[in-house]
């Protein structure tokens, strides 16, 4: 099964790619879009037979060992 | 007795071979390379984590060098009493196996930052002893991701701990920067609790030779030595 | 053959009838992409090959000129220095990021695959007019690009050029230049030793990357075409190309290599076609053994321009070792085919052979072209009307043009002190870097100056190659050889091609007047759209030495005080063609008259006395004055607030050009000392003023100096965002 997981600065730290892209965005006319933020997406293939909780459990654990830095990331596993 | 150090390589470090000649050139003593791969370490005063783009900065700068077989030993080390310095994409590493305290997010003007800059010491460790107190140093830096954050609970600990080593200041004449990066507090190096892991985004290893622009980066392992 | 799968291959159908009377049978698919690849301007120089061998390539210090993918100089000892500058304009205009970054990449390959470690780049990068957001959109690309990659492996940044022009609004250019370290006798060839020797595969793993790349970089555009090419641009990953710099180095160092080729432009079929010609020798390659990304067509394998891959011949006896170090770097290792007696191209495909041709038709026989070419109508003479522009205005014509602002909005976004033995950084007249370990030192410097190659190709060459040279000259750096990327929009007009074959003639005689050969060089024309030509400009890189790195000069100001000296002869204004442009007197290209005939022999002359007032230590500092005359060198020669009090006859003399021209900055106690050696040698010089302190001072009138510095300190980035 493919897994996505959705990593993005947390909220409380500055992040200017965000601004910059709403002012690029505002500056050719979509003045509607506003707080932009950029994250990142990291799939990958999990084997169908694996246990829910087994799944939840390897991916919080992958997160929390590399892929995450929890001092200024947070993440979120998509669908 | 002579000051022994090493130097770890790992795949996309780009400034080992400056940090070699640094510490050959500086301590006279023995200095070794150390692959990333190897699983000990030898009995050394300093090892140095060195800049460049371990693992091509994928993910997050440092954060898959801080998952190599190297790194077990690097803990021991520190957690020996010996001296740690990590520089620029080492200062990143540090902060990613947690040695060190905050992280290192992108600058804030999103450009890579290679020129020289200014920095003086904050609070006094034995990286900076040969540092004079408002001593301004000129030092180059070169790094996409040299802006350091923490919470300001971690901040207040790293004051009131003076873990805080250098700061970015103005240089001597006009046009410098007061904060290069924006990073919190202008912070460009710190230590640990104990004071012998230290993290700096300047590179000290471009400039001690004579025909270097400056020689500051000298007075950091001085300080070691003396 | 359908005649339309022939003209999309870029073949002509009379090149097409040549290859089918000497085979005389039907071609493959993938036959034809190998002669679509091969017989490509971009390969082959079918239209500049005539001229480019009338080029010096020769002398006492040139180890390898063109030819090789790069050329190599004698640094005495056993130092040799590898360089060679390349284009990647087209792919850069389609994908900036990509394009440069891939460019940097490319220039890298071209020098460790001769054994040399590189140790410095240069870029020399041209844009049209910032107003348009497309131009923004490409600047901030184009350097990030450039700096991703060369800042990721770790090779400084020493120098290059950064210029606007409405003639590069559709057509930018990003030619990058690299220089490397090598021992002489451990230098790489393409060339394989030995029959038998196994055809190895080094790095990354095979894509769709770039399929007829080569192709297109010598199309000519049309503004349609953009969103249609974007898949054929080159993805780089300069992680993977420093394990491959790393693992390749080691291999020749251990004397595990026989022969390296790059796989470039044109891929595998480039390379392999070239080591079988360069060996007179036949390859035999199995296709299915390439390592792929996805998977792909024989065709498709035989023409993808992946990046960061090598293909190299070894012993068989050294395949386990090879193995073992490239293990350790992490990088991908294959066994793909053996060099054979058989002086023939052959790629076997599912056990078929897909390929079957002699080295011979593929490389000999490509085309070679005999352009027709027209030469440049006499120019009439005119004064122009100089009286309504004052001083002030001069100034601030200048400080509201980019190209004469501080560029360090580039350069601060490139690592220029990496590897710890960078001298000058860039900004300077030249970058210099010192051969780690020695005391010697290489400088290096790019330079074109496309309006005067347009007003007179031959002469306005002639300058292009003195401004490298005084570049070098004025930092104490002895000029020693030349690498040029010829870039010019379509040779079929035959105006275009008059200028190519007069500045190679211009190129030609002030190398020989020098002793600069060339060793090293890239083409790159149809740089046009819409049928709008760029300005010929044919970029030089020159690179010198000294062997003393205490002796090099610096270009900015030492110490309040010291005296303000001018050597050369100024261009009159009516004949300083940047003045008459940038001040805005006429923008005509039909206006302006004809270039003043450059003296080399009177270049050389000033040149030698400002090596040996160097060696004397009689110069605190030193600049070559170009575009924007002595203010604009004054300018750059500013430093921890130093500035300049001048005195001269008629302010506007301040922004001519010249030839010869320096300014040197001397200590008043040496001024008898210098302007006596000067006499002594017939060399005129000008005593215009004095090194001050936070002041800019011109016939009296004082202007606000930190005025004048923070705009053109500051103002690029302003403008530019």
């Amino acid at each position: 099964m493919r897994i996505k997981i959705l990593v993005r600065l947390k909220g409380q730290i500055l992040e200017p790619q965000g601004k910059v892209i709403e002012q690029s965005l505002n500056s050719l006319g979509f003045t509607e879009f506003s707080n932009i933020r950029q994250g990142k997406l990291i799939e990958l293939d999990l084997p169908d037979n694996i246990s829910k909780e087994e799944k939840v459990q390897k991916i919080d654990s992958a997160c929390k060992k590399l892929l995450v830095n929890d001092i200024i990331e947070e993440y979120e596993v998509l669908g | 007795m002579s000051f022994k150090s090493a130097v770890i390589t790992f795949p996309g470090s780009n400034c080992d071979r400056d940090a070699l000649c640094y510490l050959n050139d500086l301590t006279k003593g023995e200095v070794h390379n150390i692959w990333h791969e190897e699983t000990s370490l030898p009995k050394v005063d300093l090892v140095i984590l060195p800049g460049g783009f371990s693992f091509g900065d994928y993910l997050r700068s440092g954060a898959m060098a801080s998952k190599s077989k190297i790194i077990h030993e690097i803990v021991k080390h520190a957690n020996d009493n010996r001296y740690l310095l990590g520089i620029c994409n080492g200062f990143q590493i540090l902060t990613e196996i947690g040695l060190l305290e905050g992280a290192l997010i992108r600058n804030k003007k999103l450009k890579f930052l290679g020129k020289n800059c200014f920095i003086k010491k904050k609070f006094k460790n034995n990286f900076n002893l040969s540092i004079k107190d408002n001593q301004i140093l000129q030092i180059p830096v070169a790094h996409n991701e040299g802006n350091f954050y923490c919470d300001t609970e971690t901040l207040n600990l790293l004051k009131n701990n003076e873990q805080i080593a250098f700061e970015y200041c103005k240089g001597e004449f006009s046009n410098t920067e007061e904060n290069i990066n924006g990073s919190i507090e202008a912070i460009a190096g710190i230590t640990n609790k104990k004071k012998n892991v230290l993290g700096m985004m300047p590179h000290p290893e471009r400039a001690y030779s004579d025909f270097h622009q400056s020689q500051d980066g000298r007075l950091i392992i001085e300080s070691l030595i003396s | 053959m359908n005649e339309d799968l022939i003209l999309q291959h870029g073949l002509t159908l009379d090149e097409f009838k040549v290859i089918r009377k000497y085979l005389n049978r039907d071609l493959s698919i993938e036959e034809l992409g190998i002669f679509s690849a091969m017989w490509n301007e971009h390969c082959c120089y079918k239209t500049s090959k005539k001229w480019l061998k009338k080029l010096p390539t020769d002398n006492e210090i040139v180890i390898q000129g063109p030819g090789e993918n790069a050329g190599v100089i004698d640094l005495q000892d056993n130092d040799g220095i590898a360089f060679k500058i390349e284009s990647h304009n087209h792919p850069s205009y389609i994908e900036p990021f990509n394009g440069s970054a891939t460019g940097v990449g490319g220039i890298l390959r071209d020098i460790f695959t001769m054994g040399a470690r590189p140790i410095a780049t240069l870029d020399s990068i041209r844009f049209g007019l910032i107003e348009t957001e497309k131009t923004k959109y490409l600047l901030n690309g184009v350097v990030n690009g450039i700096g991703h990659y060369g800042n990721c492996i770790g090779i400084p940044n020493i120098g290059g050029e950064c210029e606007f022009e409405s003639t590069y609004d559709f057509n930018n250019l990003v030619n990058a230049m690299a220089v490397g370290h090598v021992q002489k006798d451990k230098i790489f060839y393409s060339k394989p030793k030995s029959i038998g020797g196994l055809i190895v595969y080094i790095g990354s793993k095979t894509g769709k990357d770039g399929i007829h790349g080569a192709s297109m970089a010598s199309d000519v555009f049309s503004e349609e075409d953009e969103d249609e090419k974007r898949p054929s641009v080159q993805v780089g990953d300069p992680f993977m190309e420093k394990l491959l710099m790393e693992g390749c180095l080691e291999l020749m160092s251990s004397g595990l290599i026989e022969s390296m080729q790059d796989m470039g432009a044109a891929g595998i079929t480039s390379s392999s076609v070239e080591m079988a010609s360069k060996g007179n020798v036949g390859v035999c390659i199995n296709l299915d053994k390439v390592p792929l990304r996805q998977p792909l067509s024989a065709y498709e394998i035989l023409l993808s321009e992946s990046q960061e891959r090598m293909l190299a011949v070894i012993d068989k006896k050294n395949n386990h070792k090879v193995r073992e170090i490239l293990q350790k770097w992490q990088i991908d290792y294959e066994v793909i085919g053996e060099i054979t007696d058989t002086k023939r191209v052959v790629f076997e495909s599912n056990n078929k052979k897909v390929v079957d041709l002699p080295v011979e038709i593929i490389v000999d026989d490509a085309p070679e072209y005999d352009r027709e070419f027209y030469i440049p109508r006499k120019r009439k003479n005119k004064d122009f009307d100089f009286s309504k522009i004052k001083l002030e205005d001069m100034i601030n014509n200048l400080l509201t043009n980019l190209n004469y602002l501080d560029k360090s909005w580039v350069f601060d976004q490139y690592d220029s002190t990496v590897m710890g033995d960078t001298i000058r950084e860039p900004g300077q007249s030249s970058g210099i870097v010192k051969i780690h370990g020695t005391q010697k030192v290489i400088g290096a410097s790019t330079d074109c100056n496309p309006l005067y190659i347009r007003i007179n190709p031959y002469e306005g060459m002639k300058y292009t190659v003195a401004e490298s040279y005084r570049n070098l000259i004025a930092c104490n750096i002895n000029p020693l050889a030349i690498t040029n990327n010829l870039n010019f929009a379509s040779p079929l007009d035959p105006n275009i091609m008059g200028e190519l074959v007069l500045s190679i003639h211009g190129l030609k005689t002030a190398a020989i007047k020098f002793n600069t050969p060339i060793v090293s060089g890239n083409v790159s024309l149809y740089n046009q759209t819409n049928e709008i030509p760029i300005k010929p400009t044919p970029v030089i890189g020159m690179v010198g030495s000294n062997m003393d790195l205490n002796k090099i000069n610096t270009n900015k100001f030492c110490e309040i005080g010291n005296k303000i000296l001018i050597l050369g002869k100024q261009l009159t204004k009516n004949f300083s063609p940047y003045l008459l442009q940038d001040q805005k007197i006429t923008f005509n290209i039909c206006e302006f008259n004809d270039l003043e005939v450059l003296d080399l022999d009177f270049e050389k002359k000033i040149a030698n006395c400002v090596l040996e007032l160097s060696d004397l230590k009689c110069i605190m500092s030193c600049n070559d004055i170009s575009r924007g005359g002595i203010f604009s060198a004054l300018l750059k020669m500013q430093y921890k607030d130093m500035g300049f009090k001048v005195k001269v006859p008629d302010p506007i003399d301040l922004f001519c050009e010249y030839s010869a021209g320096y300014v040197i900055e001397i200590r008043s106690k040496d001024f008898e000392e210098v302007t006596s050696f000067l006499t002594k040698k017939g060399a005129e010089y000008l005593e215009i003023g004095e090194v001050i302190k936070e002041g800019i001072e011109i016939n009296s009138k004082k202007f606000d100096y930190f005025d004048i510095m923070n705009k053109y300190r500051n103002d690029f980035e302003k403008i530019i965002s």
